[in-house]
């Protein structure tokens, strides 16, 4: 089996995390160096170029069964490892049979470089692991919301669909950035005096300027916020706020404020950490931690919108199940 | 038992959620389909590719049926593309049909007439992955 | 560049009449830290090229309660010598686009608009430049291009932006595009191209703030020969500029899917 190495005493991030790359098949990964040197690019900004992945078999939340748990062992997460090497039927990713097989088209997460991770949740702190209480006024948000969803069926209008289906933006994209079920790719480049992260899937480039400059007036609100970015050392600190209420990452409104560091560890590895704060909907901050993977590039277009066939199928027959019922109805009546 | 259960329940809790796909709601289960036929055309588009392809009723007529699959990009970054599946190539597709009864399916498993899968081979654990050997 | 090569360049296109102004100039910008020119910034172009890529007078819209907000301005053309050389057929086919352009033209329906058209939208873009890849993001619809400076290999299959490989060419970013898809148009008057699609683009720094832009068209399915257009891009220059986020799918969910709402609102 695959040498595992731990990280311990490095203050760039507080969790131990296992650098080796475990390949989708069982056959031995590579061991991160230690002696890793920062390369720079021309401009002198710590290199986070290239293509990246965050792909992780780690729940966000820590489940319960392991309720005081934080780190797995060596040993068991190579169990873990093990068992997620099978690939997963439709049906367990997207809860039905009549469904493509994700596995045939490379969309598995079995077939996919991802970084090891000892811990038992991304969510570090806090220390139990799991997103903290939702205030009152977050409570009310979420019913406000749940009612608003009870007043239209599902297949009504586009509104109805998610901001996903609707080819308008993915939640994987965030900020802050978790995987997705399958697709996680993305690319950093940098040039003087920015660095922006185009996510494959759906083309959102977020360009974070490191000059310093003030967040956007309160008036303009995005799906992925406003993102501000400066280096402290070798980790990019980015500040994202003026998100849009749409973006409910979590039950969240338009208060979101993240702030990301992302720390270049290896040539094939940048470890990701986001603290995620609203006072408006959680009872306090609380943290995550992921590696990033470096994997084969390019970043191919994915022209979302203009191939949404799936968009004009479902609501086109959710009309004619309807007219069938109406009809079916009137049938009855005589 | 213990351990697979803390599998399992590793396993449920890790599933994020699906990027836009509504649940079920085009294809029906109660419509199972196998087709076999030539195709026609590969889409090559997102958020789902599209296999077009004619098929032979038993009364002889030919019906052009579309199929969906997943987003090719993964299959480009395999080394696959546009010449991948060429127009005349017969393949065997194993699905289920719109819920509108409809020339239009999903394809849970598609093969050329020798069995082999189309794209990336059976569900061995593995099988073609990213691993960057082909840097 | 020396006055002997740049000026006969400049004969040459005064001759064609139509041209935005000199290809090569004597300015050189300054280099980024990998001794190449500096594109960085975010940019955009100031003419009428969207609306029509060649001469046109003012006309009304195609949506009469815009009024003079819907009108098309005039503007004169970007095309080198005034002629698209459409073959026959295509001649024919962009004047029907031209008459159907209020249902045919992909911007409305929040498309993206493909190479060149994604240069002269008007709206900005941004260059964001390294020294193995520079990425060029469009605040229309979150379109993006990455521009390779070494060789990415084959396409595999076509794309509404193309598939693009760079290289430095003295001062000039060229850019060699290819694999379209037959889906976009190059302007709002019909101007269309087929998937034999070939481009390409030259940047050229002009001044500190100006960069000249070309872009020579070649599809053998659609023209009689290859042509050009080119025009002036100019730098944002305002503090903090920055690309804001035009997601514009939710504006054109009404349109295209309005017909199959439960309570259509036609």
């Amino acid at each position: 089996m695959d040498i595992f190495e731990k990280n311990r005493a490095s203050k760039l991030f507080t969790s131990v995390i296992v650098l080796a790359l475990l390949c989708a098949i069982a056959a031995p990964g590579q061991v991160a160096t230690k002696t890793w040197t920062v390369q720079h690019t021309p401009d002198g900004q710590p290199d986070l170029e290239g293509y990246w992945s965050n792909v992780t078999i780690t729940p966000l939340e820590r489940p319960a069964e392991l309720a005081g748990k934080e780190f797995f062992t060596e040993q068991e997460l190579a169990a873990r490892e093990k068992q997620a090497e099978t690939p997963r039927s439709a049906e367990e990713i997207a809860g039905t049979i009549a469904h493509y097989d994700f596995h045939q088209y490379g969309l598995d997460r079995t077939q996919t470089k991802h970084g090891l991770n000892l811990r038992t949740s991304l969510i570090v702190d806090p220390p139990d692991g799991k997103i903290p209480p939702l205030t009152a006024e977050a409570k009310k948000r979420a019913a406000e919301r749940a009612e608003e969803r009870k007043k239209v069926g599902p297949y009504d209008g586009p509104e109805s669909r998610g901001l996903g289906e609707r080819c308008i933006v993915m939640a994987h994209e965030g900020p802050p950035m978790l995987p997705p079920a399958y697709n996680a790719n993305l690319q950093i480049q940098q040039g003087p005096g920015y660095v922006a992260i185009l996510h494959e899937e759906i083309h959102d480039t977020r360009i974070i300027p490191l000059d310093g400059r003030p967040h956007l007036g309160p008036n303009i609100r995005q799906y992925l916020g406003d993102s501000r970015g400066h280096w402290e050392g070798n980790t990019l600190v980015v500040d994202t706020t003026n998100f849009n209420d749409k973006t409910n990452f979590h039950g969240s409104g338009e208060n979101l404020h993240v702030i990301e560091r992302f720390t270049r560890v290896d040539a094939d590895t940048i470890i990701y950490e986001f603290t995620v704060e609203d006072p408006t909907t959680w009872t306090r901050p609380w943290k995550a931690e992921l590696p990033m993977t470096k994997i084969k590039g390019p970043i191919y277009e994915f022209a979302c919108h203009e191939g949404n066939f799936d968009m004009v199928n479902n609501l086109t027959q959710a009309r004619e199940q309807e007219k069938a019922a109406e009809e079916a109805a009137k049938k009855n009546q005589k | 038992m213990r351990t697979i259960s803390f599998i399992a329940a590793m396993l449920l809790t890790a599933l994020p959620a699906l990027p836009h796909h509504a649940f079920g709601s085009e294809f029906d289960v109660n419509k199972p389909l196998k087709l076999r036929g030539t195709v026609t055309k590969w889409e090559l588009v997102n958020p789902h590719s599209w296999i077009r392809m004619d098929v032979k009723g038993p009364d002889g007529t030919v019906v052009n049926w579309m199929i969906e699959g997943g987003s090719p990009n993964s299959l480009f970054r395999l080394g696959f593309n546009k010449g991948s599946l060429p127009p005349g190539t017969e393949i065997i597709v194993e699905g289920y049909q719109s819920k509108d009864g409809s020339n239009r399916g999903v394809g849970a498993k598609l093969t050329f007439t020798d069995g082999r899968q189309l794209f990336l081979g059976g569900s061995a654990p593995g099988a073609n992955p990213d691993d960057g050997s082909k840097k | 560049m020396s006055w002997r090569t740049v000026l006969p360049t400049i004969v040459a296109i005064t001759l064609g009449a139509t041209a935005a102004g000199a290809q090569s100039t004597s300015y050189k910008a300054p280099r980024t830290g990998d001794g190449h020119p500096d594109l960085n910034g975010i940019w955009q172009a100031l003419n009428t090229a969207n609306w029509d890529i060649q001469d046109h007078s003012a006309a009304a819209g195609t949506v009469v309660s815009l009024g003079a907000v819907g009108a098309i301005p005039p503007g004169q053309g970007v095309v080198e010598g005034g002629e698209i050389p459409y073959q026959p057929w295509a001649l024919a086919k962009k004047k029907q686009n031209f008459a159907n352009r209020l249902t045919a033209d992909p911007e409305i329906k929040c498309y993206l608009p493909g190479v060149p058209r994604a240069t002269y939208l008007p709206l900005p873009f941004q260059i964001i430049q390294g020294a193995k890849s520079i990425m060029i993001a469009y605040e229309y619809a979150n379109a993006v291009r990455n521009i390779p400076l070494d060789n990415p290999g084959e396409s595999p299959a076509p794309a509404w932006m193309g598939w693009s490989v760079g290289h430095w060419d003295g001062d000039t970013l060229v850019v060699d595009v290819t694999s379209f898809n037959e889906d976009t148009w190059f302007d709002r008057a019909g101007d269309f191209h087929s998937d034999a699609l070939h481009v390409v683009e030259r940047y050229t720094p002009r001044s500190p703030d100006t960069l000249i832009y070309e872009a020579t068209i070649e599809d053998p399915k659609v023209f009689t020969r290859p042509w050009k257009m080119s025009m002036p891009l100019y730098r944002h220059v305002e503090k903090n500029a920055q690309l804001l986020e035009f997601k514009c799918v939710e504006y054109a969910e009404e349109l295209i899917y309005g017909h199959l709402r439960k309570k259509p609102s036609k």
